[in-house]
């Protein structure tokens, strides 16, 4: 047991992720189609709706909850449509509070297809761009807001708030419309009906060439920035309004952190806390996605820690830490030669 | 010994002549080589039971005075001088060049920087100034910069009153706090500044690549030293503090290559002695921090006294030896624009130098080594003229009682003439401590012996029926 959690400590983090990444992102938009696969709509990620009916496994919980609140007021508690919203709300806390917000860091294709365009990035040796933590802070109301305004949308439809006029029924997924995931994961299927300008009414154009810019601006921020699009995905606030329930943790013991700035360099998110708070212990914020880089770049024995119902996952450690900077600063040349005659040796 | 310093380098202070400059060197080179070597000898015959891996950092000590002792080691290479544990080593070394820490624990050295310092400054400033300008420090490589960190006062002073003797002095700008993300930026700025003007000096570009080989080399240093941090913290002491604070301040002026392999041969040796069980000393005597200012060799005085009277050092919070390359950094992309901030960010963030304020990650840290090593007391030491750690003193006091762990506070410099009054001082409160423990293990048996004679008394039997009357009122909460 414990030679085997000393195994999982020095796991090279970075690897298992990509890989795993590249599973989930196949499972999730091939694998209805060729695997057979369903999931339901309740996936806490954004994993598109549009492509669920064609090759997808899954569909985006929020996607569907937007259409699933298209209702009159009466028809929220009584009636068999009230009960259809909670068991989904239901089922996607239930999805949601096994792995936390983990979803985002491992299963989210549209955070996937984030990193790849980071490793296109560092392909072409371009910087990446950070922000303050004040304009964090300043950035992180506009996923509110869009939680918020694409959860009100479509109750507007059937329903009148304070008096003001209804919403026509094109209001029925405001965020899908604008959302870059239907329009950059359909393109894996080589769907390309999606990018267009819906000329139905003026709803429409606003919706649809809203999402057209929020599409580009999902590549070139991307493209600049490590997971742009996450700081503004209204998933990811919802995520956070549970994400204390949920059984896998991220805790810190602020008594043995050195400080460092170890986790924040490599956090994706620019998380400054999880560095500099060492009061409290759960340090996952809104905009974490729990990919637990930070873990592995801790060189503190036992310092973050990853649990599953209390059961410790992944700790930071000293020689895992170590091991995983020797393989980022590259093996020396003999160490290299000695593999690649141990391989010559084989053939 | 005295034809290898040389002697084209001329003295730019008018009011000494080159011949008296050359005596100074002479006579300077003579009492610090014998202060080494009676430090030295003290340590080897006074203490018992050394690791026979400590041979080679015994030495490798000679870096310190035997000036041709390393010939071959340094010759023709470009140094990097430079004072306090902020300078990136890892650049210094991707730039071609090889990182000299220059501070200094010779007390021959002391006077000689008396003439330039205020009297009242601190000994490690005057005797590195001292050294600094009979330029005593490696003088077999071309010392192409001598890079001061504007820390304490002294240090930032000392790079106007050095201008007087020296040309290659290189300002550090120090941020006074690291709080602040504006700080942390600033500090990067200037380490990339610094590279750029490495880069200059030494003629050699820092590349991706060569960065890379230098922190791997840096990472390996790394390493082992944590292995013996680690080793360390075991309840039975295996090595003497004296011989690993020695050890640890060979990194100053060794190879990194050399001293790591050399630190892990003594890694193994620990190791083998915690399997035979050879113990230096009982568990019941007094395992002591020892804090404050460095110690360097040769003033490696209090650690020894410390260790004569029969405390052990278990573990040290100084910037000479455990604070050298305790941190390590880490980097997200193997660039340079990701790797050089790295780098920056760790040696200003995770540093606990008292220059910064506020300095409770020191608090912190020192909290968290007293838990780690199972420390009885500490030992808090400043030397005369050191305002920072002397005005530190009075929290840490405060914080160390709160808990309920003694600390002994001691100012003292690189004169041996304190020695009879330290030892009076080191004795009692190694004495004190010592009686806390025993009084710790005779209340820990009686409080055994207790229990195994424990018999029901009438208390007891009354807290039980009160309980069976209370289940026997409530039986309809558990369903009868």
């Amino acid at each position: 047991m414990k030679s085997f959690r000393r195994r999982i400590n020095n796991v090279n983090l970075n690897r298992f992720r990509s890989l795993f990444q590249i599973g989930a992102f196949l499972i999730l938009v091939y694998g209805g189609y060729y695997l057979g696969l369903e999931l339901g709509r309740g996936l806490p990620i954004m994993t598109c709706l549009y492509n669920h009916h064609l090759y997808g496994s899954g569909g985006c919980f929020f996607g569907y909850f937007q259409r699933l609140l298209t209702l009159p007021w009466p028809f929220y508690l009584t009636t068999p449509w009230g009960k259809k919203n909670l068991i989904m709300f239901l089922v996607f806390l239930m999805w949601f509070l096994f792995f936390n917000k983990a979803w985002c860091g491992y299963m989210c294709p549209l955070g996937t297809i984030q990193d790849w365009i980071s490793k296109l990035r560092q392909i072409l040796r371009v910087r990446y761009s950070s922000y303050t933590a004040r304009q964090h802070t300043i950035l992180k109301t506009i996923k509110y807001f869009l939680l918020v305004c694409s959860l009100l949308a479509p109750m507007a439809i059937f329903n009148s708030f304070f008096g003001l006029p209804k919403l026509p029924i094109v209001w029925e997924c405001p965020f899908c419309e604008i959302c870059p995931g239907r329009k950059i994961i359909l393109l894996f299927i080589g769907e390309l009906s999606e990018w267009h300008i819906n000329f139905v009414c003026t709803d429409t154009i606003v919706l649809t060439s809203l999402g057209i810019w929020f599409t580009a601006l999902f590549l070139i921020g991307g493209f600049f920035k490590k997971r742009f699009f996450c700081l503004f995905c209204p998933m990811n606030a919802l995520h956070h309004l549970f994400t204390r329930l949920a059984f896998l943790k991220l805790y810190k013991d602020g008594s043995k952190c050195t400080r460092c700035g170890n986790c924040y360099r490599v956090c994706d998110a620019e998380i400054l806390e999880v560095a500099d708070d060492v009061e409290s212990r759960y340090i996952v914020n809104d905009r974490c996605s729990m990919c637990f880089k930070c873990v592995a770049a801790c060189p503190e024995e036992d310092c973050l820690k990853v649990t599953f119902l209390g059961f410790p996952i992944f700790n930071s450690t000293e020689e895992g830490f170590i091991r995983r900077q020797n393989i980022m600063l590259g093996y020396p040349p003999k160490k290299r030669m000695a593999c690649i005659n141990k391989f010559k040796k084989k053939k | 010994m005295h034809k290898q310093v040389q002697k084209k380098e001329i003295n730019n202070v008018e009011s000494i002549s080159s011949d008296r400059f050359e005596r100074m060197q002479r006579r300077t080179l003579i009492h610090l080589a014998m202060e080494a070597k009676k430090t030295l000898d003290e340590i080897r015959n006074h203490l018992p039971a050394h690791p026979e891996a400590m041979e080679y950092f015994y030495e490798r000590c000679k870096l310190f005075y035997d000036y041709e002792y390393g010939n071959d080691l340094w010759q023709g290479e470009k140094l990097v001088a430079y004072t306090c544990i902020h300078v990136p080593e890892e650049l210094v070394r991707a730039a071609g060049a090889i990182p000299v820490r220059i501070c200094s624990g010779a007390y021959s050295a002391d006077q000689i920087g008396a003439e330039f310092l205020p009297a009242k400054s601190c000994p490690i400033m005057k005797s590195t100034a001292g050294m600094a300008f009979l330029r005593l420090f490696r003088p077999y490589g071309e010392v192409v910069m001598m890079v001061i960190p504007t820390t304490c006062d002294q240090k930032t002073k000392f790079n106007e009153i050095a201008g007087e003797f020296r040309d290659d002095l290189y300002i550090l700008e120090l941020p006074p706090s690291k709080e602040s993300e504006e700080s942390r930026v600033y500090w990067q700025r200037v380490i990339k500044r610094f590279a750029k003007d490495l880069e200059k000096k030494t003629g050699q570009r820092i590349t991706r690549r060569r960065l890379k080989a230098a922190m791997k080399t840096q990472l390996a240093a790394q390493s082992a030293f944590r292995e013996f941090y680690q080793i360390r913290k075991d309840p039975d002491p295996l090595i003497w503090g004296t011989d690993s604070i020695l050890a640890l301040n060979i990194y100053f002026l060794d190879d990194p290559e050399n001293w790591t392999s050399a630190m892990k041969m003594l890694i193994k040796e620990l190791l083998i002695r915690k399997e035979k069980k050879t113990f230096l000393a009982t568990r019941r005597s007094p395992r002591i921090l020892l804090t404050g200012t460095p110690l360097i060799f040769p003033n490696i005085k209090l650690s020894f006294l410390i260790e004569q009277l029969g405390g052990i050092i278990v573990a040290d919070e100084t910037c000479s030896s455990n604070r050298l390359i305790y941190d390590m950094a880490a980097f997200d992309e193997g660039f340079l624009f990701d790797m050089v901030p790295a780098i920056a960010d760790r040696y200003l963030k995770p540093c606990t130098c008292p220059n910064f304020t506020p300095d409770t990650d020191r608090e912190r840290k020192i909290l968290e080594m007293i838990k780690a090593f199972s420390i009885d007391g500490v030992i808090y030491q400043f030397y005369a003229g050191c305002v920072l750690y002397e005005m530190a003193v009075r929290r840490m006091g405060i914080m160390l009682e709160e808990r309920g762990i003694p600390m002994l506070y001691v100012e003292t410099d690189y004169s041996p003439d304190d020695i009879g009054q330290l030892s009076t001082r080191i004795e009692a409160f190694l004495e004190s401590i010592k009686a806390k423990k025993r009084g710790k293990r005779i209340r820990r048996l009686t409080a055994k012996s207790k229990l195994k004679n424990q018999r029901l008394t009438m208390e007891d039997y009354h807290v039980f029926c009160r309980v069976g009357h209370w289940l026997y009122r409530h039986q309809d909460l558990f369903g009868g």
